[in-house]
């Protein structure tokens, strides 16, 4: 292990450059489980990538960030923004406003209240009142009161039904569509395999805490980096519900969403399955309000695993078989065990590392660790920055942070997977009881 | 030959005379009735002539009071009332919806309207999303609400916009953009009563300034007077109070009862010669009082009350003006509480 080091370290050291050409082909031909699992698979899974789509940009850049048409060459197709929301009155009047002056005219925007207990469907008709003129439903805006508590899943199935557009966006009550982003998020479906396009998600409130200035980090680089990447491979395997427009025919087909969790991934992965494209627009920027406490994100977090165990592994484990869903969709149900088999390498690579050198190593081993990890992210944050501009310059030192901020929401992640797993308090609080006991596939 | 212009407003004189005449006679209150055939819906039942015209200037001259009985909604463009307003789409305006619940399968979530849904033959509907049958409104399926979904182009909608077409001229308005006339009815105030008994309308010469059988000042001759005793403030720098009275029996547990007209004479004697008292709104009298400061007024007002009694019927407050504003915020206040200024 300490060869392994030296070599390691002399290679970050650019004045051995020598040195490390030298040992560079020992080491990609040995058998140090440490190099493996801790250098070259996630070089391989995460940091390859990034260093792909910068080059791409380098060398073409209208392939990252293709230009809007500058005439379009048919009149533009009536697009829906469908939101669902309970109690969002701090944010529904700037979404709705957001919406409907974002710079696309053939658009109408239909908001869903789930039976909210505050004054959210006063605010949006204010809202729409500002924009349109009208108290009343328009051809521009629409508004649901729902008369009893649904779940997101089916009150967004009331906006679906509602929504006449050729493309329908799905959209959370608390982001906000920027400026001139429609035209972009349609480009995509010039290629009529694409079924749906996400869109790059930025964090609005970044700059409330370090927490918001964190997520913003990881935004960069798991919305926007890894998506882009995915998308050109065609292994994107969701459309975040925070931002993301499909093909009205298709959704209407599909009958909307299926009631329980996960609305967001279980219509992407309906559409995988139908052998629809995901795609990614760079610059159809949505801005979100990501969670300011502790106690907002565990729980954000603990929904998102518990919906990919339960999408991934109960309602749509056939997506495992080989050839029943074409190569690319099986890649993508196989994103599930990368997504837990890198935590598993690099602790294989620790165990190791310890097993050779003993717990008198462990600070010298633990600390090379932490230094693979923030050069890796430095390269991701980079490509990021230079790609989408984003995340703030300012919120760069935090690479340093990043990694234990990754550890610390492994906590909530893993006993989300876990209580999910084997059934540990499987209700979930914000589907409604009476949706709830009729679910089938929970 | 020309038309001889006395001739004519006396005429206009007798006609409205008789009018008053006929309100006093059924009870002293007119009140227009329905009448599909008239210009705005509605007509008050009396000899020929402008009645509502005639009403509305007997009103202006204080031998009436109007009183609010209804808004006529009218089109913009030819004044008729004839309208038929609807629900239309928002997008087609068409006037051809209906307005469906929709239908809720908890099961799937599938959300649409009943006729996509296919009867079976046990009561139960099935869903055509998940082909699953669902029998038991509120535990398997819901009704949410009402929707309204247009015939011509299958928008559904919440809350349509309304529109009205004329009858008349066809012409098509939001509703929004529909003007309004109001109709009122009309009670006979005392002057108008003491206009029959006199049998004539009073002339400018003999227009009163006292309320009739009371010692207090109509509402414009006071305000003339509160104009007067203000620019005396401004000019003179003489401040003064005023003492609204207020007739509210209702508030006292057992008042002697009596016309407020028995009640605002014993306070007209409470009060100094150079004291003036006026009735600014039906339940509502000032009472005006030159060179009081704020604690001779309310040494005043104490006084009136021990001398009224505790069964009195009105309610006395006073406020002493000292600027221009003191005055405004007395009759600002008075506009709030609905009474006029």
């Amino acid at each position: 292990m300490n060869g392994f080091l030296h070599y390691f370290l002399s290679a970050l050291d650019p004045m051995s450059n020598l040195g490390f050409s030298r040992a560079f082909p020992k080491l990609m031909t040995s058998a140090l489980p440490s190099w493996w699992f801790e250098v070259v698979l996630p070089v391989a899974l995460v940091v390859l990538p990034a260093v792909i789509v910068w080059l791409a940009y380098v060398v073409k850049p209208a392939l990252v960030r293709p230009p809007p048409l500058a005439r379009p060459r048919q009149a533009e197709p009536l697009v829906s923004v469908v939101t669902a929301g309970r109690n969002e009155s701090a944010t529904i009047g700037q979404c709705i406003r957001g919406a409907l002056l974002c710079g696309y005219s053939n658009l109408e925007f239909i908001f869903v209240d789930d039976n909210s207990t505050d004054d959210s469907v006063a605010i949006a008709r204010r809202a729409a009142l500002s924009v349109t003129r009208s108290r009343h439903d328009t051809e521009r805006v629409r508004i649901f009161p729902s008369p009893r508590r649904n779940g997101k899943a089916s009150s967004l199935n009331i906006g679906i039904r509602m929504a006449r557009g050729e493309f329908i966006v799905i959209h959370d009550a608390d982001s906000i569509i920027q400026y001139g982003a429609v035209q972009h998020w349609l480009l995509p479906f010039t290629d009529p395999r694409v079924g749906g396009v996400a869109a790059n998600i930025r964090v609005d409130n970044s700059t409330v805490n370090l927490l918001t200035r964190l997520q913003e980090v990881e935004y960069a680089m798991k919305f926007t980096l890894a998506k882009f990447f995915q998308s050109k491979i065609s292994v994107m395997d969701i459309i975040s519900g925070m931002g993301g427009i499909f093909r009205g025919e298709i959704i209407r087909r599909l009958g909307g969403f299926d009631t329980g969790l996960g609305d967001d991934r279980d219509l992407s992965t309906m559409l995988l399955k139908q052998r629809f494209k995901l795609a990614f627009s760079n610059d159809a920027v949505v801005w979100t309000t990501v969670p300011e406490t502790r106690y907002h994100l565990w729980r954000q977090r603990m929904r998102w695993r518990r919906n990919i165990i339960k999408i991934r592994i109960s309602k749509h484990r056939d997506m495992f078989l080989l050839g029943r869903y074409g190569f690319a969709n099986a890649v993508i149900a196989m994103q599930l065990a990368v997504r837990l088999l890198i935590p598993v390498t690099l602790l294989i690579g620790l165990f190791w590392a310890f097993y050779q050198h003993g717990l008198e190593g462990a600070p010298e081993v633990v600390l090379t660790f932490y230094w693979i990890l923030v050069m890796f992210l430095l390269v991701r944050i980079l490509v990021a920055r230079d790609v989408a501009s984003t995340p703030k310059l300012v919120n760069f030192p935090l690479i340093f942070l990043y990694p234990f901020y990754v550890l610390w929401l492994e906590m909530p992640n893993i006993y989300a997977e876990w209580s999910e797993l084997f059934r540990i308090g499987a209700k979930h609080h914000y589907v409604p009881d009476h949706i709830w006991e009729e679910i089938p596939w929970w | 030959m020309t038309a001889n212009p006395h001739l004519d407003a006396t005429v206009v004189e007798t006609r409205r005379l008789d009018l008053l005449r006929r309100i006093a006679d059924s009870g002293g209150a007119i009140s227009p009735v329905a009448e599909p055939q008239a210009k705005h819906g509605y007509q008050y039942v009396a000899p020929a002539g402008d009645v509502a015209n005639d009403l509305a200037v007997l009103a202006r001259q204080n031998y009436l009071e109007a009183r609010f009985f209804d808004k006529v909604s009218l089109c913009p463009k030819c004044d008729g009332c004839h309208l038929n307003v609807r629900e239309i789409c928002p997008s087609c305006r068409s006037a051809h919806l209906a307005s469906e619940g929709l239908f809720h399968h908890f099961r799937c979530g599938y959300v649409g309207i009943p006729p996509e849904f296919t009867p079976e033959a046990d009561g139960g509907y099935r869903c055509p999303k998940c082909n699953h049958t669902m029998h038991h409104l509120g535990t398997e399926y819901d009704r949410l609400g009402k929707a309204f979904v247009c015939r011509g182009c299958g928008l559904v909608s919440e809350t349509p916009p309304v529109e009205a077409i004329c009858l008349s001229c066809g012409a098509r308005t939001p509703a929004e953009n529909l003007v309004s006339t109001v109709a009122f009815s009309y009670l006979i105030t005392s002057r108008g009563a003491e206009a029959v008994r006199r049998g004539r309308l009073f002339g400018d010469d003999d227009e009163p300034v006292r309320v009739a059988d009371a010692a207090v000042y109509r509402r414009t001759v006071i305000l003339e007077f509160l104009l007067h005793q203000m620019k005396r403030l401004l000019q003179l720098n003489e401040p003064f109070s005023v003492m609204l009275v207020r007739w509210a029996p209702g508030e006292t547990a057992a008042h002697d009862g009596g016309e407020p007209a028995k009640w605002l004479t014993r306070l007209k004697g409470c009060l100094r010669d150079v004291d003036l008292i006026g009735q600014l709104a039906d339940v509502l009298y000032v009472a005006v009082l030159p060179h009081a400061r704020s604690r001779d007024a309310e040494t005043l007002r104490r006084r009136i009350e021990t001398e009224l009694g505790p069964r009195s019927p009105l309610s006395l407050s006073v406020v002493e003006i000292k600027e221009r504003k003191d005055l405004a915020g007395v009759l600002a206040g008075l506009a709030g509480r609905g009474e006029p200024e």
